[in-house]
């Protein structure tokens, strides 16, 4: 998908849906099966599997507990696999380009260089995660809750001095408020029809399908 | 007689990335290697791949008699899984009171590892790597962040090993250590310059110095400061 305002206004949708309900979650699953390069995403991105994980420990701790861990899972995974979509298709300085397009030069601009910022710190903690991993296994330690206690330390102090870096060269280069941008998107028949297709589902996730099925009995 | 004990092999070795790739041909025998090149050039991707932390995207590493390996990677503060400068030697399966005092941070050991200034990290990092004998020694940028005094002090602990194969991957041009062999990576292809001085008229990242001096008459023998300093004086009389 081209166009990043309908990307992102389609991913919210999408998770909106399938937060909602399982119906919803089952049409988001069946869009992004039809609109995403599914397996290849799933490739790229190793993040995932980890969080699925998560996710499954924490809906087996709600069904034992409290019942509903399964719709919790597969309504749960479905936003990931949206996120990861929508992580996949990112491509660098289409947040500012969104902020500006929605809310100006000044907070805009603003919002958006924050937007860019956050993505490339994930994108640099996810590099040194992986170096750190490389790391431990050159002084011979296997994985274990333990060790992520330095690595998670290793990572926030990598964030900070960036985030120190970054700040300063904003200060040396006179940086203040705001600024300038003229956004320029390219929108494709098919972005469109994904959008669509995602506006229907939200509209059939809020239709409570057990109440419609009741009018004929 | 004749037959080194550990040699590492790079057969037809790529790598592709995007729109960069690397591709590697070459043997390293026993002794000390400079792998030089521009930022960006695939030296750290080589260092991976070499130290079979990385796969390759084609061709294959063969390693002869090398039991044991070890890679410093470019960042020291990636290696770090101690919570405290004395547990971070530890991990390192060293003695901390003996790397501590070597270095001069005996006073710093209980202190996190991240509260070291990148020099300091650089220091502990290098002095627990090199404090043992591996058969392969790949050491990705470890002059960086080094002042001047403690490159010569790498340097020279570098010289004194007398067994194994050390690559040393850098975009050093200053204050370097005695090599064995010089290897550049020029457009994406490892090549090998050959043996010092000979392999200077071929190095494209040769020092300045030295093409200086060679310029002068008194082409250095090898590329260490010894050996600067010795064809200087060649000049001088």
């Amino acid at each position: 998908m081209q166009d990043p305002r309908i990307r992102i206004a389609t991913a919210a949708f999408l998770s909106l849906a399938a937060f909602m309900s399982l119906h919803g979650a089952a049409a988001v699953f069946l869009w992004w099966l039809v609109f995403t390069p599914r397996l290849q995403l799933a490739k790229r991105i190793r993040l995932v599997f980890s969080l699925i994980l998560m996710i499954a420990f924490f809906s087996l701790v709600l069904e034992l507990f409290g019942g509903g861990g399964l719709s919790y899972f597969t309504r749960m995974t479905v936003i990931v696999l949206i996120g990861m979509w929508l992580f996949s298709e990112q491509k660098s300085g289409e947040f500012l380009s969104i902020g500006v397009w929605l809310f100006g030069d000044r907070a805009g601009f603003e919002l958006g260089m924050v937007a860019e910022m956050g993505i490339q710190s994930f994108v640099s903690v996810t590099a040194d995660y992986d170096r750190i991993r490389m790391a431990e296994k050159i002084k011979g330690m296997h994985w274990e809750v333990r060790s992520l206690v330095p690595a998670g330390l290793v990572l926030v102090h990598g964030a900070i001095v960036r985030a120190e870096d970054t700040t300063e060269l904003l200060a040396i280069r006179g940086y203040q408020h705001g600024g300038t941008l003229c956004p320029q998107f390219i929108t494709r028949p098919l972005d469109i029809i994904a959008g669509m297709v995602a506006v229907c589902i939200l509209l059939f996730a809020l239709i409570p399908v057990s109440e419609f099925f009741i009018l004929y009995r | 007689m004749g037959v080194p004990m550990v040699r590492i092999t790079l057969n037809q070795v790529y790598a592709v990335r995007d729109q960069w790739s690397l591709s590697a041909s070459g043997t390293f025998n026993e002794g000390v290697h400079l792998v030089s090149g521009d930022v960006g050039s695939g030296k750290s991707t080589l260092a991976l791949m070499m130290a079979g932390l990385l796969p390759l995207s084609g061709g294959s590493i063969e390693k002869t008699g090398i039991t044991s390996g070890m890679l410093s990677l470019q960042f020291p503060e990636l290696h770090v899984t101690g919570l405290s400068v004395a547990e971070e030697c530890t991990s390192w399966g060293v003695d901390p009171c003996k790397i501590l005092e070597a270095i001069g941070l005996t006073e710093k050991k209980d202190i996190s590892p991240l509260s070291l200034s990148r020099g300091e990290l650089t220091q502990l990092h290098l002095a627990c790597v090199l404090a043992k004998d591996y058969d392969l020694l790949l050491l990705d940028e470890p002059f960086s962040s080094l002042d001047c005094e403690e490159k010569v002090k790498l340097c020279a602990r570098i010289g004194q090993k007398s067994q194994g194969i050390t690559i040393i991957f850098t975009h050093e041009q200053n204050i370097l250590p005695r090599v064995t062999r010089i290897w550049e990576i020029v457009d994406g292809t490892l090549v090998d310059c050959g043996t010092p001085p000979n392999a200077f008229q071929h190095w494209h990242h040769v020092p300045s110095v030295i093409e200086k001096l060679t310029a002068l008459g008194s082409r250095p023998d090898n590329i260490s400061l010894d050996d600067l300093r010795e064809a200087a004086c060649r000049i001088q009389g």
